[in-house]
């Protein structure tokens, strides 16, 4: 195996590093992103140089971004975005504007050229994708108003992001028109690619899903496929453009959540963001852990004085902006001081720009260095803006409210509480959907095949396609507020899962194999245990005994047994046919 | 994009239109995704995607050791150990003496004949589920026979690392095994728990924390030059832990092993040099030869080797053949053996080709011979291959002369005994018919009356005298069995059990005379009791005191 020896330790000394720093932070109560970022700076070229980027690394950060994206994408129901999508607009651009402009003059102040200070300005107006998103979904909040809104502002400044890339490429811009050249090309692609994701999402993607949901590990693969092809066409757009004459270049980030985007309005997107994560997670690590291993010590410090003091600077001129502007667009108290605060750093893709400034010959390497350090400091603050923003939020709500709009932007969201949930499509909870349907306000339920999926929900049920045993269905059917849980999964690991997390007084109904896990399911704290067998078996038993001893009653019994299975309707409203009738 | 990117991205694009195929024909995606990887082959330099579909292998090989679950161990490798050995031994021999006539060195030869040796649990596993859920012998027989194989290639693997048939580098090569299986246990011992209760119930840490220590494991095999199987395998052993304690890390290490082990199977395909395409004629017939020689040995001499040994051991023929069967195709470990034996360069272009084409082929027909393994048996057993086993159920039978207006129940489980019961205390005769060895001293003890066959054979509804018998309740959820029982349009009353509605329906239009549907009646049951408990008849604290009651009184 000596092939492959020096690639593989590599990559182990970076996963063991961040591992141990995000087991660290942990335990100190950090948040992880500035652990893997501190421990990319311990073990790279800035501190011991024991590793350095090599093709993998780098492979794995571009498909952690990718993916975070993609993750991202599935999760962004057009229906519940539309609504934000012109104050989106209305704020990201001035706010980029604004960003820039203070960028340029602390710049300036700080001694840099013209030259040098515009492509400053022009790397440090986007906040970070990957640790806004990253600190987001760790804290649940991607679907939150805030949310939503940073998420939108990002991608826009991501479409900015690739046609700045774009015109650095390029060299030299000759005149304002081939900027503004550039911008169009980039925008009518973006539309382009948009288009045929959200046209297949239509046409194309719902045929193919509903095959293959109920595959778990195909229709997984397929929708990384997905993902990829929409990576591809984005990096090789030059590809399809070269006949027509004309140069351009997509971001894979861009391509990446389009085509999650795509899979999001299906209904089979929920299991899939629990099947990504786990991907994404391990890529982002690597991701954040090799941000600091592109530069030498030297040239990453070089400026480090002017990092500390543009790093204080613009940190406060993005909130101030943000806040103003999210203000300015009626959004409420607490979503404009959620969405600003989380903003305010220095994007990686400022690197990003700074790389291809160097390449294009726009600034010296040391000036990458400095836009380098300032990421990553502002990186590291960031994140406890996240991580202390309830007591942030507190500490500055009185002040907060008087600025407050008088009329605040509002959404609604559906809301489930006290109410039942059903795991399970079959023989056993199908009869006692419409008798918890009568009794609960809301009934919930959950299911493994897309056929029932599509039958429970002509019937009127609210349906969730997905499996159980994944987090996010069960915090999409809101299980810790459920009053009533009945499954028919006959895994005890589901049970058991189940009940940990239903509330104390909620009444858990469950399926088991044998009498032994019937009882450890009671001692878990099961309301009730369905064993199928024991009264297949008493059934049986006694019907054995009368055909043995009174054939008639046999036949009267079986008669009856029969009637009830041959109810043609899948939702039959059997217990008034049957209730009161049990002999035992 | 990096060059590798790039390469990922084509991979999975050209592998999409395939994995639809092997889900519109219910294949394992195994071999259409090394199908897929030898069309993407042409595109792109597999080398460079070979260093990301290694932790593919790893992976794979770590699951194993993760899944390995001591506590069961000794019962699922008493079933078949023999059977399991015998048939490695006798396929492999065949295998390299094949080999070594085809032109190959011996030590070429020796890895072609372990490579039809070993069957697929991807393939066999995924293929028996139904069976091996519902506890019937052959899958328990299948998984065992394959579990010993998978055990017995990372050994393989590790002598292989030694790189010649010399017994210095090999003993070397052991000792190392050693080391990382002590290893392993240390750190399940001592290390894992810390890891857990570290992560503090965060589903990402212990994830990356699993990684790591996989990472690490390999690292080191690297280091002291063992092959990463054997660490990756060592790592599995030591975090193997009951999948429902941490079900978030379960969950989240089977995504990232199906991403890594898709990219490996079509970066395995995207090595291969496709004969005739781009190869010239007489090597791509030399190639298509040693092709011929692995599906013969795999599909046809494998089955056969390890059916007879079955029969040998006392299986009747039913289950022997079944089982056989389902042993015919390559398996993964063969694939990761070449690939293994590649990278050392023991192995030749046209033998690592060969492998991996004949493992596609073999996992594609697997998957059919699967689906029409009772038609395979009827025609094996047709023409007389198997005969003579009446003998052995007339042995381990008991079953009084002149049997009449008896009961004869189908199976012998917790159903099957509370049946006996009644008959017992009506004083009523009663056969029970039941094939499972592991149940035969229980059957002894506890019945008057038994045949131990196949209720698949006439042979045993004539020991059992089936139309003489006023009743027969079959209490196997079996589908083929309940069919079967059906077509054989029985005098007596017959009583069947359906998992579900429809089914039942369908058996009653089938001339059953009852079904019965053990959801069904819990349903019913439920049903009573959640209306008293909505309408406040019932409390939550009596419901579960009704329940107590029902579980004690079982």
């Amino acid at each position: 195996m000596v092939t492959e020896v020096s690639l593989s330790v590599d990559l182990a000394i970076i996963l063991l590093a961040a591992t141990v720093a995000g087991f660290l932070a942990k335990q100190s109560g950090q948040p992880t992103v500035i652990a893997y970022i501190l421990a990319g700076v311990v073990v790279g070229p800035v501190v011991f140089g024991f590793v350095e980027a090599t093709d993998l690394t780098e492979t794995i950060a571009e498909l952690g971004l990718a993916f975070l994206l993609f993750l991202l994408g599935i999760k962004m129901r057009i229906d519940e975005v539309s609504h934000i999508l012109a104050p989106i607009v209305k704020v990201s651009l001035p706010q980029m504007a604004a960003v820039a402009g203070v960028g340029i003059g602390v710049s300036l102040l700080l001694g840099f050229d013209l030259s040098e200070s515009i492509i400053i300005g022009l790397a440090v107006m986007y906040s970070s994708t990957a640790v806004v998103i990253k600190m987001l979904t760790d804290l649940g909040q991607t679907t939150t108003l805030h949310g939503k809104i940073d998420v939108g502002i990002l991608l826009a400044q991501d479409i900015v992001v690739v046609i700045i890339l774009a015109v650095l490429a390029a060299g030299r811009p000759d005149d304002i028109a081939e900027v503004a050249t550039t911008l169009v090309v980039v925008l009518i692609l973006v539309a382009l690619v948009s288009a045929l994701a959200l046209g297949a999402s239509r046409y194309a993607l719902p045929a193919i899903f509903r095959r293959i949901a109920d595959n778990q590990q195909v229709f997984f693969l397929i929708a990384i496929a997905w993902a990829f092809l929409f990576v591809f066409i984005s990096d090789e757009i030059n590809l399809f453009l070269a006949p027509v004459g004309i140069e351009a270049y997509l971001s894979i980030e861009m391509g990446a959540f389009l085509a999650g985007v795509a899979i999001a309005q299906l209904p089979y997107s929920k299991e899939l963001q629990d099947r990504v994560n786990p991907l994404t997670d391990l890529f982002v690590m690597i991701f954040f852990a090799t941000v600091a291993l592109r530069l030498d010590a030297s040239d990453l410090l070089y400026y480090w004085q002017e990092a500390i003091i543009a790093a204080i600077v613009l940190m406060i001129a993005k909130f101030v902006i943000f806040y103003t502007l999210l203000n300015w667009q009626r959004f409420d108290g607490e979503t404009t001081f959620l969405g600003s605060i989380y903003m305010v750093q220095v994007s990686e893709f400022g690197v990003v720009v700074g790389v291809a400034a160097v390449a294009g010959d726009f600034i010296a390497v040391e000036i990458l260095g400095f836009l380098t350090l300032l990421a990553l400091i502002t990186m590291g603050i960031s994140v406890y803006f996240f991580a202390y923003s309830d007591q942030l939020y507190d500490r500055f709500e009185p002040h907060i409210s008087r600025l407050e709009a008088d009329k605040t932007f509002t959404e609604d969201r559906r809301t489930l509480n006290d109410h039942a949930v059903v795991i399970g499509y079959d023989d056993l909870t199908r009869n006692l959907l419409s008798l918890l349907d009568d009794h609960f306000e809301q009934l919930v339920v959950v299911d493994r095949r897309t056929d029932h999926v599509e039958l429970l929900s002509d019937e009127g049920y609210d349906v969730v396609f997905g499996d159980i045993g994944s987090s996010s269905i069960r915090k999409d059917v809101e299980l810790k507020k459920a009053a009533f849980v009945l499954s028919s999964s006959d895994s005890p690991e589901i049970s058991r899962i189940l009940l940990r997390e239903t509330k104390e007084d909620a009444v858990v109904v469950l399926e088991a194999r044998s009498d032994a896990t019937a009882s450890m399911f009671y001692e878990l704290g099961a309301d009730f245990v369905i064993q199928s067998v024991p009264l297949a078996s008493k059934r049986l038993s006694k019907y054995l005994e009368d055909h043995l001893t009174t054939p008639d009653r046999f036949l009267e019994s079986i008669g009856r047994d029969t009637g009830i299975l041959l109810e043609s309707d899948p939702f039959p409203h059997i217990h008034d046919l049957i209730e009161g009738k049990l002999d035992d | 994009m990096t060059e590798l990117l790039t390469a990922i991205a084509i991979i999975f694009i050209v592998a999409a239109p395939f994995l639809l195929l092997a889900n519109r024909f219910n294949v394992t995606v195994a071999p259409l995704l090394i199908i897929a990887g030898i069309i993407a082959g042409l595109f792109i330099d597999a080398g460079t995607a070979l260093e990301l579909a290694q932790f593919g292998i790893a992976l794979l090989v770590f699951m194993f050791g993760v899944s390995i679950n001591f506590d069961t161990i000794h019962s699922i490798l008493a079933d078949s150990e023999f059977a399991a050995i015998g048939q490695i031994v006798v396929v492999g021999i065949l295998g390299v003496i094949l080999g070594v006539i085809l032109g190959v060195s011996y030590l070429e030869a020796t890895i072609l004949g372990v490579a039809a040796a070993l069957s697929s649990t991807m393939v066999g596993t995924a293929l028996l589920q139904t069976e091996i859920r519902m506890n019937l012998i052959r899958g328990r027989l299948g998984e065992s026979i394959q579990f010993v194989q998978d055990l017995f290639a990372v050994g393989f693997i590790l002598i292989l690392g030694a790189e010649v048939l010399e017994l210095d580098p090999i003993v070397l090569q052991i000792g190392y095994g050693a080391v990382f299986i002590i290893a392993a246990v240390f750190v399940h011992r001592y290390v894992f728990g810390f890891i857990s209760r570290l992560a503090a119930g965060s589903d990402e840490l212990m994830i990356i924390g699993v990684i790591t220590l996989l990472a690490v494991f390999i690292g080191a095999a690297a280091f002291v030059e063992v092959p990463i199987v054997v660490g990756a395998f060592a790592a599995g052993l030591a975090v193997h832990y009951d999948p429902g304690a941490f079900p978030g890390l379960y969950n989240g290490l089977g995504s990232i092993k199906d991403f890594f082990v898709a990219l490996f199977f079509a970066t395995v395909g995207a090595l291969v040099v496709v004969p005739f395409v781009q190869l010239e004629f007489g090597e791509s017939l030399e190639k298509l030869a040693l092709v011929l020689v692995l599906v013969f040995l795999a599909i046809i001499v494998k089955p056969l080797v390890t059916t007879l040994l079955l029969v040998h051991r006392g299986f009747e023929a039913r289950t022997a053949t079944l089982t056989g069967l389902s042993t015919d195709q390559i398996s993964e470990f063969s694939i990761i053996i070449a690939i293994e034996a590649f990278l050392l360069g023991l192995l030749a272009d046209s033998v690592f080709d060969a492998i991996i084409l004949a493992a596609a082929i073999t996992m594609i027909t697997s998957t059919l011979t699967q689906r029409y393994n009772e038609e395979l048996y009827r025609f094996i057993a047709s023409i007389g291959l198997l005969s003579g086993s009446h003998e052995k159920i007339d042995q381990n039978s008991k079953v009084p002369d002149e049997l009449t207006n008896h009961v004869i129940i189908v199976g012998f489980g917790r159903l099957g005994s509370s049946l006996i019961a009644t008959c017992e205390a009506l004083d009523h005769p009663y056969v029970v018919i039941e094939n499972d060895p592991a149940l035969s001293e229980d059957l002894e003890d506890t019945c008057q009356a038994y045949v131990f066959g196949d209720a698949m054979e006439d042979y045993t509804w004539e020991k059992a005298n089936g139309n003489a018998a006023e009743l027969i309740v079959s209490v196997t959820s079996s589908e083929v069995l309940s069919r079967a029982l059906l077509a054989r349009g029985f005098e007596p009353d017959l009583i069947l059990r359906a998992s579900d509605k429809q089914l039942a329906i369908e058996y009653l239009d089938n001339g059953a005379t009852y079904v019965t549907v053990p959801d069904l009646l819990a349903a019913e049951q439920l049903i009573t009791y959640l209306s008293a408990l909505l309408e406040g008849e019932l409390t939550a604290r009596e419901l579960r005191e009704l329940g107590n009651v029902e579980l004690e009184s079982d």
